[in-house]
């Protein structure tokens, strides 16, 4: 057999609590991969708050501190204080954590921990509404989405939330998008944030197939459409907000081919479709007139 | 830890509400209602290979710089890849997968390669002795009779091999110019097969005339008959007898042979198959101004692709739609030719659309030298007498060679009428399969034949247009100045990068994705395989949908 290609040490066993196909057991995995076993977790109300196992079990092979619903970001400063307080410097803490833990309700504390720069790595799995508690939207739910709070009726008309720009304007070291399509690269983005001292912020795209009413063998193809369909463009934020690097080197998809496989998309039309095509489209062209003008402001 | 943990009273918890085990004893595998399983399946190009080699196989085997076991997969199926490689039609090409997505992996060149190093490494050749009770007669040196030999040898029956020529080799000795297959690499091809085991050549005995197929019926266990096809069809016009006037294969066997020609300052070639194309081609090389011409159109020509663009590049010129009529002579003097013109009509029998004649219109060219290569027959003297004949061809069953006579078997050009070095190496191998299973009265294993993979199994999300590695050769214009061999063959890192393009279609060739993508942990990488543990696996099908190549399939539970 060829090498393999990722490490095959697990850190995250099987039976654990997850639906079929889940998008976020996936990126814990690969996290887990990338760190090692010299890692601690913390854990607020998510998924993976339940993923994990019932007590006294756990899936994962690490220390995780199982914390509020708000207070991830705020935790995992203080158990990295503790850990350097006991001379412990090498321990790599990683705060895990849903969209609605990271875009709306631990907004706070996380920008109060990005402020004062502490040393831990943020991943936020982003699977775009509060799946654990019955799919009810979040600011990170997209338009045009279904959730149990925007029904088909009354979809949800505003957009995404940008969290990519709120954490560059804390001006951390490092901060990421990735998606469980392309596990390597996101392993080579914890690992490299992993070389930072600071508040690192990663936020992976994992498909909830439950939630979004997509059979779960799709899971990893909605997640290489999204990034190919530009609705969720690989880019990486470096030297405290100052850098951008969009992942350009793929062939594009249109977006219907993402949103129609979805029945959180299903009552949308063909217009509505274009519309948000439109409006990605848009966006894109803008991200990347921003990678120009911050790669030509001389002495960056 | 498979045993979940319970306190039965409250002193039995830790102080802190914190975790004491693993999620071991909660076997998922209860939630799954649909099953996935590895099921590797049929690569299209092993279909379309007319001696089935396992392609995938050995292309697999290639990227893991397994050269010898690859050039192993290959002698399983057929004992001359270096022949192969170079005069090969290659219809594994025109079923590869990868053909619909961008360019098809150019398999012929792989398997070129692949004969070459057969041939620089010797050891390669497992050497078989002779164990087995029974013996065998093989007549015909040509790829069909070389085949046949070479598997009952490799199973320990010592063979006996009738030639007429002086060397073996047959049609890829007298038929195929050097330029294509040098004579150099055909010797050690021969001399590769004929010490591999118990094999004694009788070179310069034409069985039918030197020594009767009676004879050989008593003295021997089982006789093959690969006599292919080694007489020019006349084309039956007037004039056609005199000086000017050659066979094609007369004239290729001369040029083979090292001998002198002299094709005149203009020569014209009577055909649409490859022979008329290796004429044309040694005759433009010998000095000639030449012309082909063919009775229907370019699209119909039985030739090989390449061959004819080929000789297009090199300065061939052709004529369609047009057919001799009459041959002219002054004084018994070559003086020209008149065609008569044809046009397409309804399709005929091998689907090809038959040419007819347009009243009343000819065509006339001057020409130094005519050669005809129209088609050839086989040379059934003394074999029509004994085994049963239908339009001039012997009479065998397709897929084992068996004849009327019990122990006469048959294969190759000479059953099949004109077709492939592959299909007459495919007719060997095949009649020496059955003879062996005669021989020690074992059945033929009657397993299923997998499901073929075609472009909407494979996962092409994975793929990146590429185009197809062209093998290396030489200028065309150097090319048809002698006769050096045109194609020069892969380096290493053409090699590999033409093998990495291989879809390996059905076939599992480890490149993780499966066991990277699930989501419970449920796939165990050993050393040479992937495992599903069902305990744990949910099926949620992640693994069949992000297989690249569909090596795996799905069961419902509890069907």
């Amino acid at each position: 057999m060829k090498p393999a290609t990722m490490p095959t040490e697990e850190l995250m066993g099987s039976g654990h609590l997850a639906c079929q196909g889940c998008g976020a057991t996936q990126a814990m995995r690969f996290a887990l991969k990338a760190l090692g076993p010299d890692t601690a977790l913390v854990i607020p109300a998510c998924c993976w708050a339940v993923i994990d196992g019932s007590f006294p079990h756990s899936c994962i092979d690490l220390p995780i501190y199982h914390t509020a619903f708000e207070t991830a970001a705020v935790v995992a400063s203080g158990l990295k204080a503790g850990l350097e307080m006991r001379g412990d410097t090498k321990t790599t803490v990683m705060a895990w954590a849903g969209d609605g833990g990271t875009f709306d309700i631990g907004l706070q504390s996380l920008s109060g921990a990005a402020e004062r720069n502490d040393d831990f790595i943020y991943v936020c799995y982003d699977n775009e509404a509060y799946m654990n508690t019955g799919i009810q939207r979040s600011s990170s739910t997209p338009v045009g989405a279904w959730t149990t709070t925007t029904p088909v009726t009354n979809y949800k008309r505003e957009p995404k939330k940008n969290m990519i720009d709120i954490m560059a304007a804390h001006s951390i070291p490092y901060i990421a998008t990735a998606s469980t399509a392309y596990p390597h690269d996101f392993m080579r983005k914890i690992a490299k944030a992993n070389t930072f001292r600071g508040t690192k912020y990663i936020q992976i795209f994992a498909p909830c197939p439950t939630g979004w009413k997509l059979a779960p063998e799709l899971s990893v193809k909605m997640a290489r459409l999204a990034v190919t369909s530009k609705m969720y463009p690989l880019l990486e934020i470096t030297d405290h907000g100052q850098k951008l690097e969009v992942w350009k080197d793929f062939e594009p998809t249109p977006i219907a081919e993402y949103m129609k496989a979805q029945g959180r998309f299903r009552h949308l039309s063909d217009a509505e479709i274009a519309g948000i095509e439109k409006d990605v489209e848009a966006k894109w062209e803008r991200l990347l007139a921003k990678e120009r003008m911050l790669a030509s402001i001389p002495g960056l | 830890m498979i045993k979940k943990v319970e306190f039965k009273t409250y002193r039995e918890m830790p102080i802190r509400p914190m975790t004491v085990g693993d999620m071991l004893w909660n076997l998922t595998g209860s939630w799954r209602n649909v099953r996935p399983y590895y099921d590797f399946k049929r690569s299209p190009c092993i279909v379309g290979c007319p001696t089935s080699e396992n392609i995938q196989r050995y292309i697999q085997l290639v990227t893991e710089n397994r050269y010898e076991e690859a050039w192993r997969t290959i002698i399983d199926n057929n004992p001359m890849p270096a022949v192969t490689g170079r005069v090969c039609f290659h219809p594994c090409m025109s079923n590869c997968t990868r053909g619909e997505y961008d360019e098809p992996i150019n398999i012929n060149a792989i398997e070129r390669s692949l004969g070459d190093m057969g041939l620089e490494n010797p050891g390669w050749m497992a050497k078989a002795k002779a164990t087995g009770d029974k013996k065998a007669a093989v007549v015909g040196g040509g790829p069909a009779g070389l085949s046949c030999a070479f598997y009952l040898a490799r199973a320990g029956y010592p063979v006996t091999l009738f030639e007429t020529d002086g060397a073996l080799g047959g049609v890829l000795r007298w038929g195929i110019p050097e330029y294509r297959l040098p004579n150099g690499t055909l010797d050690k091809v021969v001399k590769a097969i004929i010490d591999s085991g118990p094999i004694t050549v009788k070179t310069g005995v034409k069985v039918g005339r030197d020594i009767g197929l009676d004879k050989l019926e008593k003295e021997f266990d089982a006789v093959f008959l690969g006599i292919g096809l080694a007489r020019s069809r006349s084309m039956d016009v007037d004039g056609e007898d005199g000086e000017g006037v050659e066979p094609g294969l007369s004239f290729l066997r001369k040029v083979n042979g090292g001998e002198k020609v002299d094709p005149g300052k203009k020569a014209i070639v009577i055909g649409g198959g490859n022979t008329a194309m290796d004429v044309a081609r040694c005759a433009l090389r010998s000095g000639s101004d030449v012309t082909v011409v063919y009775r229907r159109t370019v699209n119909e020509m039985p030739a090989i692709r390449e061959e004819i663009e080929e000789a297009e590049k090199e300065g061939v010129k052709f004529e369609f739609l047009a057919a001799p009529k009459e041959i002219l002579r002054k004084k018994g003097k070559l003086a020209g030719i008149v065609f008569q013109r044809m046009e397409l009509g309804q399709p005929d029998e091998s689907g090809r659309r038959k040419p007819v004649a347009v009243e009343g219109e000819t065509i006339r060219m001057e020409a130094d030298r005519i050669y005809s290569a129209i088609g050839e027959q086989a040379d059934l003297e003394g074999i029509s007498e004994a085994v049963e004949t239908e339009w001039n061809l012997i009479k065998a069953d397709e897929a084992t060679g068996q004849t009327g006579r019990k122990k006469v078997f048959a294969g190759g050009d000479a059953v099949t009428g004109a077709a492939s070095v592959v299909e007459a190496i495919a007719a060997g191998r095949k009649a020496a399969e059955k003879i062996i299973r005669i021989f020690t009265g074992r059945a033929e294993s009657g397993e299923a034949e997998p499901a073929t993979v075609g472009i909407d199994d494979i996962n092409t999300d994975y793929f990146s247009k590429t185009r197809q590695t062209k093998m290396p050769r030489i200028p065309v214009g150097r090319a048809r100045e002698g006769f050096g061999e045109i194609h020069t063959g892969y380096d290493a890192a053409l090699l590999h990068r033409e093998a990495d393009r291989c879809f390996s279609c059905g076939v599992c060739n480890y490149c993780d994705n499966c066991w990277v993508f699930c989501p419970d942990v449920a796939i165990m990488r050993h050393e040479n395989e992937y495992e599903i543990n069902y305990d744990y696996c949910k099926g949620c099908l992640v693994c069949v949908q992000e297989c690249p190549r569909n090596a795996l399939s799905t069961r419902e539970e509890g069907k």
